[in-house]
């Protein structure tokens, strides 16, 4: 039994649900700016007009679907000429003060006003009167510019800090068409953790990233989805980095191994749409200096030797001691178990605590533990706080976040590590090992959730995967 | 982008008036108005502290002739409503100001009666005679120019409003002895 | 006489507007019966049975409002009066606030006990200083005698009511973004679904109410709604006040009983037109209302259906008389410049369309008026009309429509000659000039 007919097929809507929500659920699109699945309805850009046909022959009448209730058997039209018309004069209007900047604006490419206008509208502006001048590049924050002049006063970036972040840092300031976004002037804006999500949401380019701003086309990049290891909660996200067609052979090629940027990858079961600002920094995180050859005492050596080495410290050791990092993927930490887990005996390390002024933990996705595998590090090898049993004569460190003052005098020390540090070079036997962007896995999350990665990158030429690398230093009874 | 290819500051003029004098910390508090906010609470249901926004800034205006940062700054903590309302709110209203202006605002409807009765010919008279512009105050700080919209008087067309009180049916006479009797 | 006299049923003095005046007349005498003696229900069903329309311009049966809010649902109702009066041309309840205000706090009482009411609101526009504290003295008197507070008159009714500033913004007239503003927000109008009177102030069960509507509220229940249908017209009972400005010699606020005639009104009752001059046209109810010009209003009498088939409407009650050789681009320019700068910018059409109407006919009053002009503005116009959140995009587009369909010919002119076919005109020699 249909609940309501649109463009004369049934279709069936949940008890409280509005023409938009049905219609989208049921494949149908209608083009909006304003709703968005996560806040509030405000009603406002009135492009997701549709028409409803009368009733017993009276006449039909049209209203905005994100804020129309179903109504049993009713017949919505989401094309009608009617519908079309429309569409069409709210775009004209929304183009009538729009500077059409999309030459120099970040967000073409994947501008919905960009993609609304060629689907619906397709003519050039009908005005003949100058448009209006607004503030260009205001400096939202620190991380965020605003264009005034591309706003289209949608309002998705007040309601996201008044109803998700609940920063309120956002306002809109004066009325008519001098509107102005405005953060607010205590700059809790600025403080806000998820500040960067209005990005994502601003459905035209007059929100965006400062550390993007114009740093790439958008459609020279692309998503690989992956897991942020800020904290356990794991969001995961899309790291966009340069298309492999369009590779960089001039300019500085390390641009084609840098992350652009960082967007939320929507995901219902863990953190919605939105990822907090620590998260976009990611870039900044997987592109730090890295550690590119193994070592013996600071003495390079080929990936061999260094596994030769560490067998033998590891089959004379006779209390050896692992500290296991909570950034290891399930992979990882499972090969661990099964090649080490007998012959160490192992803690689970927390390799990022809470930095000062970090946000520890709130409501929203941010959680105290900043790492992003401590449940199947804890599952493995149990959560008991690190004690150096009496006569620890060799301790493996996996990760980063160890303080190496606290190695018992005398023992001998085996450092697996993605990043340059000095204390690499003092290690008895020293092993990069590969990061999460050069090589698929899959995180827990606090909750149970597992999420998975996609490599972006290839690794490093002396670089290794910790998950093969581990099997090779399994020491068996009577073979060096 | 600026010349210098920095982004440029938000907002100039209100940065600019931010740190004018006016604005200093040292302007006298207006907490002492909260007795009467207290009262006028009473008349109101409970949990309706937000909507007393409005009345509390036009009686600081009252008091202190225009709304100060600092007035935001303690609304913000006596109402509990985020900053960003009473932005809001102050943007919104033309009634609202953040600065202060003349000691007499002079508003002169520009509506259509008014316009039909001689409003226009008297706000040429009235910037002539002050010598200044719509929007600007005279040199001693006597009178600020304004041109409003419809004020509800039509019949008495044309009306000007200076502060509170609403002088109907004047004309370019009327207005002058008008001016001359506020000091 | 303009017909039967409701409200401004006495002469106008002093004290008139006192309390001690206002009981002399009679006054809260019925809001005693009818505490006393009747249910909620009978005030509502008294009111739906009169017939009486609502006075702030869409005309709505008030009745039918008031039946929305479910009486004994566990939740508080919130009654506001809406006194924000920014039409322009409109002045007729601002007579209500300064010479009747006992008048209009009687009937929200009534109104309050009928719908349930704790807490009653009158939303008043910031710049009616001098009426607000008529208003605000007469509350005090109401309350000192009794009429608001705990236990009124011994019944176990209690009720409080603030009177409400606003600080200059029209669109706060419309009746989603008054309570908005009641709630200390900028005054954003709201969609709907859902109803005020379904979820208003604070999410709550709200009427809203003009204030000469609430007005006769006290009347209806004073003389009852048989007698009370006995004034006017079946289709619109009772009265209007009507402030009639502009280029009329007796311009003011006068109560017109629905029915009586609309030319005997303008040339008799308001003493015709300034100058001895011809009457070009009339904007008969605020300045969104359809022109009608002196041809239209002949035969016309002033109530609901007849000015509707005359193609316009009541309206507000806020009349203009405009005299020939009036410029009516000029007078457009004019109203677009208000409605632009009245809009709230919450919607793409009207934030958008207010503005695109204003520079196209300030480029035309200023003589740089292009061909096409003309088609955008009714362009602009019809693509507001029902595509807003509130009614002032529509209310925008109905004047400028209006006015270019019977003045189209002084648009043209003026954009083909780059000056105005009536010298550009709005005032009209008086005898003094």
């Amino acid at each position: 039994m249909p609940d309501f007919f649109i463009n004369g097929q049934p279709v069936h809507a949940e008890k409280g649900e509005t023409v938009m929500q049905a219609a989208l659920a049921a494949g149908f699109y209608i083009p909006y700016f304003c709703w968005h699945p996560y806040l509030s309805v405000a009603g406002n850009c009135r492009v997701c007009v549709v028409e409803v046909e009368g009733e017993g022959g009276g006449s039909s009448w049209s209203d905005i679907a994100c804020n129309m209730p179903v109504s049993e058997g009713m017949r919505v039209l989401t094309d009608s000429e009617s519908v079309r018309e429309q569409r069409k004069q709210t775009l004209q209007f929304i183009l009538l003060n729009h500077p059409v900047d999309c030459g120099i604006c970040d967000k073409a490419g994947e501008c919905m006003l960009q993609d609304h206008h060629y689907a619906y509208n397709g003519e050039p502006s009908i005005s003949t009167v100058p448009k209006v001048k607004a503030t260009k590049y205001v400096e939202l924050s620190d991380r965020i510019v605003l264009d005034n002049e591309r706003c289209i006063v949608c309002s998705r970036c007040v309601r996201f800090t008044r109803e998700i972040s609940k920063s309120h840092g956002l306002a809109i300031q004066n009325r008519g068409d001098h509107s102005l976004v405005r953060a607010s002037e205590d700059g809790r804006f600025n403080t806000d953790p998820y500040s960067d999500n209005v990005v994502d949401i601003c459905p035209v380019g007059a929100l965006l990233s400062r550390q993007f701003l114009h740093k790439a086309r958008v459609w020279y990049l692309q998503a690989t989805p992956s897991v942020c290891p800020g904290c356990a909660r794991g969001c995961t996200v899309n790291l966009w980095h340069r298309k492999r067609e369009w590779k960089l052979n001039a300019l500085d090629p390390r641009q084609n191994t840098e992350i652009a940027r960082v967007t939320p990858l929507e995901n219902p079961a863990v953190n919605g749409p939105w990822i907090c600002n620590k998260g976009r920094d990611l870039g900044q995180v997987f592109g730090r200096p890295r550690a590119l050859q193994p070592m013996l005492k600071g003495r390079e050596v080929s990936p061999d030797e260094a596994a030769a080495a560490a067998r033998a410290l590891i089959s004379e050791s006779g209390r050896p001691v692992a500290l296991v990092s909570s950034w290891g993927a399930n992979e990882e930490l499972t090969a661990f178990k099964q090649a080490l887990g007998d012959r160490f005996t192992c803690f689970v390390k927390r390799d990022c605590l809470p930095a000062a002024g970090e946000v520890v933990e709130d409501e929203l996705l941010i959680r105290a533990d900043k790492n992003p595998n401590t449940a199947t590090a804890q599952q493995l090898f149990g959560s008991a706080p690190l004690t150096f049993p009496d006569g620890t004569d060799l301790v493996l460190v996996w990760g980063e976040g160890f303080d190496f003052t606290a190695v018992p005098r005398g023992a001998r020390l085996i450092v697996l590590g993605s990043y340059l540090a000095p204390e690499n070079g003092h290690a008895d036997v020293f092993v990069p090992i590969s990061i999460q962007t050069e090589r698929a896995g899959h995180y827990t999350n606090f909750a149970g959730v597992t999420s998975h990665f996609a490599p972006l990158f290839a690794k490093p030429r002396h670089v290794v995967h910790a998950e093969e690398f581990f099997a090779r230093l399994t020491v068996t009874a009577g073979i060096a | 982008m600026s010349a210098s290819g920095r982004p440029e500051a938000l907002d100039p003029e209100r940065q600019a008036q931010r740190e004018s004098p006016i604005n200093a910390p040292n302007l006298p508090s207006m907490r002492h108005l909260q007795p009467e906010f207290e009262a006028l609470k009473k008349r109101y249901p409970a949990g309706f502290q937000s909507s007393l926004t409005l009345p509390c800034l036009r009686r600081i205006q009252e008091v202190r002739g225009f709304v100060a940062d600092q007035d935001i700054d303690w609304l913000v903590e006596y109402l509990g409503v985020p900053r960003v309302q009473i932005e809001e709110v102050l943007t919104f209203y033309t009634q609202f100001r953040r600065e202060p202006i003349g000691r007499w605002h002079v508003q002169t409807c520009r509506n259509v009666s008014c316009s039909m009765r001689g409003a226009e010919r008297l706000i040429d008279h009235l910037s002539r005679k002050l010598g200044v512009k719509i929007g600007e105050t005279t040199p001693d700080g006597r009178f600020t120019l304004s041109v409003v919209e419809c004020l509800g008087s039509c019949g008495t067309a044309p009306v000007v409003m200076v502060n509170d009180t609403y002088h109907e049916n004047m004309d370019a006479a009327r207005i002058d002895a008008l001016l001359e009797s506020l000091k | 006489m303009t017909g039967r006299q409701l409200i401004m049923d006495f002469p106008v003095t002093a004290t008139s507007h006192l309390l001690a005046d206002y009981q002399a007349r009679g006054g809260y005498q019925t809001l005693r019966k009818v505490l006393t003696t009747l249910k909620p229900e009978d005030v509502t069903k008294e009111v739906t049975a009169a017939g009486v329309l609502g006075h702030g311009g869409a005309a709505f049966p008030v009745g039918r409002k008031w039946a929305v809010v479910k009486l004994d649902d566990g939740q508080p109702h919130y009654l506001c009066a809406n006194a924000d009066e920014g039409e322009p041309g409109t002045f007729k309840d601002r007579w209500i606030l300064e010479h009747a205000p006992h008048l209009l706090l009687e009937s929200m009482l009534m109104t309050c006990y009928a719908l349930q009411v704790r807490n009653c609101f009158v939303y008043i526009r910031g710049e009616f200083d001098q009426p607000y504290r008529r208003l605000q003295a007469a509350v005090e008197e109401a309350y000192a005698a009794g009429y608001f507070g705990e236990n009124i008159l011994g019944t176990g009714f209690a009720c409080d009511i603030v009177v409400y500033r606003g600080a200059g913004s029209y669109v706060c007239g419309e009746a989603s973004a008054l309570i908005t503003s009641i709630e200390g927000k900028k005054g954003y109008p709201r969609n709907r679904p859902p109803r005020l009177t379904v979820r208003g102030l604070y999410q709550r069960p709200t009427v809203i109410n003009n204030v000469e509507t609430l007005s006769n509220v006290a009347i209806i229940m004073r003389m009852g709604a048989e007698e009370f249908r006995k004034v006017g017209k079946p289709k619109s009972p009772g009265t209007q006040l009507v402030s009639i400005s502009g280029h009329v010699n007796k311009p003011g606020v006068y109560e017109v009983e629905y029915g009586y005639p609309l030319a005997k009104f303008i040339y008799e009752d308001c003493g015709g037109v300034l100058a001895g001059r011809g009457l070009k046209c009339i904007i008969p109810g605020g300045i969104s209302t359809k022109v009608m010009t002196a041809k239209d209003i002949e035969g016309v009498t002033y109530d609901h259906k007849s000015m509707e088939a005359a193609g316009s409407q009541v309206g507000s009650g806020g009349m203009v008389v405009i005299a020939e050789g009036t410029c009516m681009v000029r007078l457009l320019h004019v109203m677009l410049r208000f409605y632009h700068h009245e809009s709230c910018g919450q919607c793409t059409p009207c934030r958008e369309g207010m503005g695109w109407m204003h520079r196209i006919i300030e480029r035309i009053v200023r003589g740089e008026g292009q061909p096409g002009d003309i088609d955008a503005l009714v362009r602009i116009s019809n693509a507001n009309d029902g595509t807003t959140i509130c009614g002032m995009g529509d209310a925008a587009g109905y004047a400028t429509v209006g006015i270019i369909a019977k003045y189209r010919d002084e648009f043209e002119y003026y954009i083909a000659n780059k000056r105005s076919k009536c010298e550009g005109r709005l005032e009209v020699e008086t005898a003094h000039a």
